[in-house]
């Protein structure tokens, strides 16, 4: 668990604004992730949850208005979206793509060998790649043979997140993003998922979800729950925070936020 | 000083006749060979020369014909084509054969390698052949060609054709030809190449008459240099339960037009046509197929995948007509191009004409620049912007290289393909 430490925030966010097709979408958001430490933030639909995300992995079609965010002390906001995941970001897709024709395994082994020549490691030849990818596939449910697949081709809902979930494990971040992993999931993908993500928990890494509903949390337990409503950061708390909106719903906290 | 130049050029077709004219007598053949030849001649001169303002022929670049040395075959003998050959060889320019495949080569068109049995007469066929409008240029071939690779299929056969064109042949024509009937029940893969580097024009016709229930796949690999104009006429005849299967790779020529047109004239006849080009510089691929359903419970599975890098233009016009002779059938249809270069143009014209009920159809064309969302997807892998742009164009060919089913083959098909798309190595990401 989490304990106030003064050790600098592995990812700080400090009142972002940001634009999407001319609408302001975050409206000064600011957040301090140290490592070790999981997340959550949580929200209506709209309130910009994913625009976080998208946000802070550099996906392209986003104004930055104002505000800044930075990752291990560096200025993540002038990175490239590849320059990011090298530095340790990894962002879990809310609809994962479909890349049919690109073998799974092969954008597997090419993401590895990128982060791992960014980190000074030499890279992985095709048997300990393979040594590596089947035990994790083996964690998270995956029938072996998905790798030899195009990326997500003819995967159901479920599977796609967990091979999201997958790719995390190989990879191993630094900082995870995940956006609405849990959706669509049915309970039992939800606990392999959840087992997935715990597995990754550490004390060198943080971990940030990204949900709409609080089950998720149920199985992988957060040490602080933020709510965003309107663009921004209205209320933070520990877990009980997230049973409070399962209880309540969101509109007393919009109602707050627009007051 | 010199006056302005005002001496009109003569147009195409009179310099083609006129060529045809000052050969004629001294190509092969018998008389009734002969007559076939003129009977072209006439029937091109009857139709015209193609013209840009004609749908069928807007993409084609006729432009490059006008600017042509000429249609004389390029002269030679058995001999200069097997001198040719031997160079080749020395220069180990051939490619690799395919296991289990018999060869056969042919040298500015005329046989120089590979079993004698299969060498046909000039002419014999040409009779049975009527190209349409359409496919006009095919005439030329009937007016020129002096050899032809003439086969006739019973039981499985395994053959691989290689059509090269030499140095000699620069300025002049090429005029390979090839013939296939497949008798009822037979299998044949044909693995059909087109190389060399001369400046020069290739104009090919390929003729398949497919009896019932006979099964072709043919694999066709174009890889000639930017200096060839590659006009290339193909007719396919299916009666009942026959099924032709092509798969083609075009790379190469600066100029190239495909005139296809299958017919499936027997019930339960099908087609799968399954092709790549990838453009770059100034090539200009242009294909017209054209599939007729005449018969009941027919299938065309129609695939194409262009890619035009730099200024290249690719086109593809695909008409599938379902006659009302032609109940149960089903076709689909789907295109796809992708635009990399800036100067780069993409045309694609789906065509779907249903005469009767009962039918099955859809068809699909799209044409744009690669697609951000998976780019995007591939960068936040932190897999770098020029892989990721390599690894997505290579997989928007994959639907078509993957069917390649000969590893040999379809490694080289890779490699051809690879070779024409900028960043892309023979990267081996298929799945």
């Amino acid at each position: 668990m989490s304990t106030p430490s003064a050790a600098p925030p592995m990812l700080e966010v400090r009142d972002l604004h940001v634009r999407v097709g001319g609408q302001t979408v975050l409206t000064g958001v600011s957040l301090a992730v140290r490592a070790g430490e999981v997340h959550a933030i949580m929200g209506p639909n709209g309130s910009g949850k994913s625009t976080l995300a998208y946000v802070l992995a550099g996906r392209p079609g986003y104004e930055i208005i104002s505000g800044s965010a930075s990752f291990e002390g560096r200025d993540l906001l002038a990175l490239a979206p590849e320059e990011r995941a090298r530095a340790g970001l990894f962002l879990g897709f809310q609809y994962p793509v479909e890349i049919p024709g690109v073998n799974n395994a092969y954008l597997l082994k090419t993401a590895l060998n990128a982060a791992r020549r960014e980190r000074g490691l030499t890279e992985l030849d095709a048997f300990e790649f393979l040594a590596l990818v089947r035990s994790k596939t083996r964690l998270m449910h995956i029938d072996e043979s998905f790798l030899g697949r195009g990326v997500n081709e003819g995967f159901s809902g479920g599977e796609k997140k967990r091979n999201e979930i997958l790719q995390m494990l190989v990879l191993e971040p630094k900082l995870a993003l995940l956006d609405e992993t849990d959706s669509g999931l049915d309970i039992d993908a939800l606990k392999v998922v959840a087992n997935g993500v715990n597995s990754l928990r550490s004390a060198e890494r943080c971990i940030v979800l990204v949900t709409h509903y609080q089950r998720l949390l149920d199985h992988v337990v957060p040490d602080f729950v933020h709510v965003l409503a309107r663009g921004r950061i209205v209320r933070s708390g520990d877990r009980t925070l997230a049973l409070e909106l399962e209880r309540r719903g969101y509109d007393w906290l919009s109602e707050q936020a627009a007051a | 000083m010199s006056a302005p130049a005002t001496a009109v050029r003569p147009s195409v077709l009179d310099r083609v006749l006129r060529d045809y004219q000052s050969v004629a007598e001294g190509l092969p053949g018998d008389a009734l060979a002969q007559a076939a030849r003129a009977r072209a001649a006439a029937q091109l001169t009857a139709l015209g020369w193609p013209s840009a303002r004609d749908e069928q022929w807007r993409y084609a670049n006729l432009r490059a014909f006008e600017r042509l040395g000429g249609y004389r075959p390029a002269s030679g003998t058995a001999e200069d084509a097997a001198a040719a050959l031997k160079a080749l060889r020395q220069d180990t320019a051939l490619p690799a054969p395919v296991p289990g495949f018999e060869r056969l080569i042919y040298v500015d068109g005329i046989h120089v390698d590979g079993t004698q049995r299969l060498q046909g007469d000039a002419g014999e066929r040409t009779a049975g052949w009527d190209w349409p409008a359409e496919q006009r240029l095919g005439l030329l071939c009937d007016m020129f060609a002096s050899d032809s690779a003439r086969l006739r299929v019973r039981g499985e056969a395994a053959i691989e054709i290689l059509f090269i064109t030499s140095e000699r042949a620069a300025g002049a024509a090429v005029y390979p030809r090839l013939q296939l009937q497949l008798e009822p029940g037979s299998h044949l893969k044909l693995i059909e190449r087109h190389l060399g580097a001369a400046a020069a024009l290739v104009a090919c016709n390929v003729t398949i008459e497919l009896a019932r229930a006979a099964v072709l796949t043919h694999y066709r690999l174009q890889q000639y240099g930017r200096d060839t104009l590659f006009a290339d006429t193909l007719g396919a005849r299916l009666a009942d339960q026959a099924r032709y299967t092509h798969r083609s790779v075009a790379v190469g020529a600066g100029t190239a037009r495909t005139s296809a047109r299958v017919q499936l004239a027997g019930r339960g006849a099908a087609l799968a046509w399954q092709a790549i080009a990838v453009g770059r510089g100034e090539q200009v691929h242009d294909t017209t197929l054209k599939v007729e359903h005449n018969a009941p419970d027919t299938s065309t599975e129609e695939l194409f995948r262009g890619i035009a890098d730099e200024r290249a233009r690719i086109a593809f016009s695909g008409h599938i007509h379902i006659d009302t002779s032609a109940p149960g059938s089903q076709a689909r249809q789907s295109l796809r191009g992708l635009i990399e270069g800036a100067g780069a143009e993409i045309d694609l014209r789906p065509r779907l004409e249903i005469l009767t009920d009962e039918v099955r159809a859809a068809h699909g064309a799209t044409t744009g620049r690669l697609d951000e969302d998976l780019l995007f997807y591939m960068l936040a892998r932190g897999i770098d912007r020029q892989t990721a742009r390599a690894l997505l164009k290579w997989a928007f060919l994959s639907d078509v290289l993957r069917e390649i089913d000969l590893p040999g083959l379809r490694a080289e098909a890779e490699r051809l393909a690879a070779g024409q798309l900028q960043d892309v190595q023979a990267i081996g990401a298929l799945s």
